[in-house]
């Protein structure tokens, strides 16, 4: 280490004040999308507002739209001014503005590499940006390859003179094995995998990784953690919203490729990896791909008896009558596009051999919630009479809306005799620690800035989920009924089925 | 910083002397609201408050607005050690409602102690602590780090805050913590004037985080820090920062304080730094770095919860940040040393240089 950077690290001060991240310039393809407007900005105007961001920082929107940089900064600034109108400060908004660019080009084309180029080496002059460049992919997926392939062409991967290139890839990473493995061979022609960032912006969430604390900062959980102690597993994902407008977009998708693809699969991860050595981004994600390699294959000819898809049909929800799924707009009225899976997954190895893990997600489910609920076996043997009430023990590590845990337990009921019955104890982690939890963008573009690739998905990672629903999206594209549920009920009939062959049910979030 | 959450105000009735267990049992009975329906007690912490009369409506109202954002049980020693014997306690609770129609209550124990028991605060104090979790001990006033009437209750926590601009000089303040740091029996120390020094320190130090101007560091030859009268305490402690953390060693102080001028020797060659008393914009109102060809300055005024950073070269401006800063009421100032578990060696590194100029 040089005696600048000594100097310059002896002012920081980790405890209270962490190294800001070198600068640089953020280029953004896609950037007249929703996204930009909608999380990638205010999430930079927010590091910027809580001292996070560097001085030299610029961000450089590219799309087709024809727009001036004044016009971008407008635009930005609606969206901010809308979406968080108590956050806005002026002076900041001010400052922060100056470091918005914009420049209109097509992706596909080489010129428009040429003016970045040299847009970039001049903001590194004017700006300070210190050559340093994160290429963000907000695009259309379509438009991964051609972007990066046009990126590598003009040199703009390269990395020179101790500076740094990433490339940010949204999800879907491909929309199945193979398109992931070859979008993976697309990205890895022109970058190398620790230039690559794939954001799942799910594993920004506080929420999501209190998983890992509560699992790795408890003694008392882990050796409980078995299969010699827990009888099965739930993982739900319920959305009580339908697909809001984006009908194109979910007859492509289904419930299989939004979330159970990435968010479900992230979850089952966090649930059940092996303690990491350290939390940091190679220990991290080995230990997640080898949970996923360990999860036992579906075949295609037997998906039937361990997976479940529906779609909802018109319903109540929260005293609303909401129109059914192929009414919505945009949608097929014969549609087979799944708003509901359900699947019974087994983890293969030493710690969870014979423990299902049943997971579900679907749109239109009575209410928003996300859990991971452990069910424990019961006890041996019971010396009570009358311990009918007492149920086996449950743990449920809540994620949304209201993060929290909750254990159920046996509770001996006052009164004369020895009645037991089932008691729940819960935690509110908001009651205890209430501070602003950041954003998921947040966290996420600040560790993208400092280098740190923790909480982004490896190729082997995303290919692994891949693996393992690839026979699944088989054999529902060749089924031509999908089992209808009422909006508002929690999955269809069958569903209610896989859990009932095994002598379980879903629980009741 | 968002302000507090102090949620509904719930007081017990009467007051007088009330043993261990009647507290408890009132406490509990608080946190019931008219439904019937027990709020949450929520704690991640204990905090004993100690201060005088006069002090006790301020450093009161302090402690209450942070129930919001550090839920704990708050003993409030209101001492008076010269007056007649007597124990007077008071009880309140701040429930705020939370989802699924639940309220959290924070805790607040209120005790005025005059004559003997003000000198055994230790006595009061320790029995009134939840178990299992860190006791932070804020010590408005003065006091000797030896003393008899100190040391227990200072044994009583694993961290004690201190606000060194309320002893009415620097040099005492920052002796007495340099003092407590050096007794192994005796825990960490904080003081409120360095808390308000995070974002400052931060600022700084993004300035500098360019690989161009890093090295501009090691040429820093003067620097002025414009602070007003009652801001001298903080504005030694973020002199004592840098010097500490950029190695440069105090040579000479003169100037009749609150205006200092102070001359380093450093790694590339004298430093020269005034301390400039300024109207009172801010307590703390500009921090200027110069080196042969930069000036990094950092100013705010009161008006404004934002910072403003600025690096110029021959007098161009070639960078600027605006961040938010906030403002450091007493209750903000202990939100953030509540945040500092432990040891906190940036601090202890500058308490020790500042004390050297002060000396």
């Amino acid at each position: 280490m040089s005696v600048r950077e000594d100097l310059r690290d002896a002012l920081a001060d980790e405890r209270r004040v962490p190294r800001p991240p070198e600068p640089a310039a953020m280029v953004i393809f896609g950037a007249s999308g929703d996204l930009t407007a909608r999380k990638l900005v205010p999430a930079l105007y927010d590091l910027a507002a809580a001292r996070r961001l560097p001085m030299g920082f610029a961000v450089v929107g590219v799309s087709r739209t024809k727009m001036s940089h004044e016009q971008f900064r407008e635009r930005l600034r609606g969206s901010l001014e809308r979406h968080r109108p108590q956050n806005f400060s002026e002076e900041v908004w001010e400052s922060f503005s100056r470091s918005l660019f914009y420049l209109p080009g097509d992706s596909r084309l080489p010129e428009t590499y040429e003016e970045l180029r040299d847009f970039l080496k001049r903001l590194d002059a004017e700006r300070g940006t210190g050559g340093n460049r994160i290429f963000y992919l907000a695009s259309s997926p379509s438009l991964f390859a051609p972007t990066v392939g046009r990126l590598g062409e003009a040199g703009l991967s390269r990395e020179e003179d101790g500076s740094y290139v990433r490339l940010v890839v949204e999800k879907p990473f491909g929309r199945d094995l193979e398109s992931a493995r070859r979008l993976n061979a697309d990205l890895l022609r022109h970058f190398r995998e620790d230039q690559i960032y794939r954001i799942d912006h799910y594993l920004g969430k506080e929420t999501v990784q209190n998983i890992l604390a509560l699992r790795f900062a408890n003694g008392i959980f882990e050796p409980v953690w078995n299969q010699h102690y827990v009888d099965h597993v739930q993982i739900t994902v319920a959305e009580d919203i339908g697909i809001e407008g984006r009908g194109a977009f979910y007859e492509e998708a289904g419930a299989l490729r939004d979330i159970v693809q990435n968010h479900m699969m992230q979850l089952l991860c966090l649930t059940a990896m092996e303690p990491p050595v350290a939390f940091d981004a190679e220990p991290v994600r080995d230990e997640k791909v080898k949970v996923l390699s360990a999860v036992r294959p579906l075949p295609e000819e037997r998906v039937e008896e361990v997976a479940v898809r529906g779609q909802y049909g018109r319903g109540w929800i929260w005293g609303e009558e909401v129109a059914g799924y192929r009414e919505e707009e945009g949608v097929s009225p014969d549609s087979t596009t799944e708003t509901y899976a359900a699947l019974k997954l087994y983890i293969d190895n030493w710690r969870w051999a014979g423990v299902p893990f049943y997971v579900r997600t679907g749109k239109r489910l009575p209410k928003k919630v996300t859990e991971i609920a452990i069910r424990f076996k019961p006890t041996p043997h019971t010396p009570f009479a009358r311990a009918a009430g007492a149920e086996p023990n449950v743990l449920v590590i809540r994620i949304q809306p209201e993060e929290g845990i909750s254990l159920k337990i046996g509770a001996k009921i006052p009164g004369a005799g020895f009645e037991v019955g089932s008691v729940n104890m819960d935690l509110l982690y908001g009651t205890a620690f209430l501070e602003e939890v950041p954003e998921a963008y947040q966290r996420l573009l600040l560790d993208l800035m400092l280098g740190d690739a923790t909480l982004f998905i490896r190729a082997d990672e995303a290919e692994a989920a891949w693996s393992i629903l690839d026979p699944v999206l088989r054999a529902w594209s060749e089924a031509r009924d999908v089992p209808a549920y009422p909006a508002g009920s929690w999955g269809p009939e069958e569903a209610e089925e896989l859990l009932r062959r095994d002598g379980r049910r879903w629980r009741r979030p | 910083m968002a302000e507090a959450v102090i949620g509904e105000l719930r007081r017990a009735e009467g007051g007088g002397w009330m043993s261990v267990e009647e507290v408890e049992r009132e406490l509990a009975r608080l946190r019931m609201g008219e439904d019937g329906q027990l709020g949450l007690r929520a704690s991640v912490l204990n905090l004993v408050a100690v201060t005088g009369e006069e002090t006790a409506p301020q450093v009161a109202e302090a402690v209450s607005r942070l129930a919001g954002e550090h839920p704990s049980r708050t003993v409030l020693l209101i001492s008076d050690p010269e007056g007649p014997e007597r124990m007077d306690v008071r009880l309140s609770a701040f429930c705020t409602p939370r989802g699924g129609g639940t309220q959290v209550c924070a805790e607040q124990i209120t005790i005025h102690a005059e004559g003997p028991p003000a000198r055994h605060l230790e006595s009061i104090a320790g029995p009134l602590l939840i178990p299992d979790l860190p006791v932070f001990l804020f010590y408005t006033g003065s006091f000797s780090p030896g003393s008899p009437e100190f040391v227990p209750l200072a044994r009583l926590a694993d961290r004690l805050i201190l606000d060194s601009s309320s002893w009415g000089g620097c040099g005492r303040a920052f002796a007495a913590a340099v003092g407590v740091l050096s007794r192994e029996d005796l825990p960490p120390a904080g003081d409120l004037q360095w808390a308000t020094l995070t974002p400052w320190r931060a600022l700084i130090s993004e300035m500098f985080a360019a690989p161009q101007l890093a090295g501009e560091l090691a040429g820093i030859g003067e620097v002025e820090i414009h602070h007003a009268p009652d801001g001298e305490c903080r504005a030694l402690l973020l002199a004592g920062w840098l010097a500490s953390s950029l190695g440069w060693r105090l040579e000479a102080a003169s100037g009749p304080p609150p205006a200092r001028e102070l001359r380093f020797s450093g790694p590339p060659g004298e430093v020269r730094l005034r301390m400039q008393p300024a109207t009172p914009a801010a307590r703390l109102a500009r921090v200027i770095l110069r080196s042969a060809d930069c000036e990094f300055c950092v100013s705010r005024s009161l008006e404004h919860p934002e910072a403003r950073a600025t690096v110029s070269r021959g007098g161009e401006v070639v960078g600027e940040s605006v961040a938010y800063i906030g403002r450091f009421d007493m209750s903000a100032m202990l939100a953030e040393e509540l945040r500092c578990r432990g040891r906190d060696e940036a601090y202890e590194r500058a308490l020790r240089a500042a004390a050297e100029v002060v000396a």
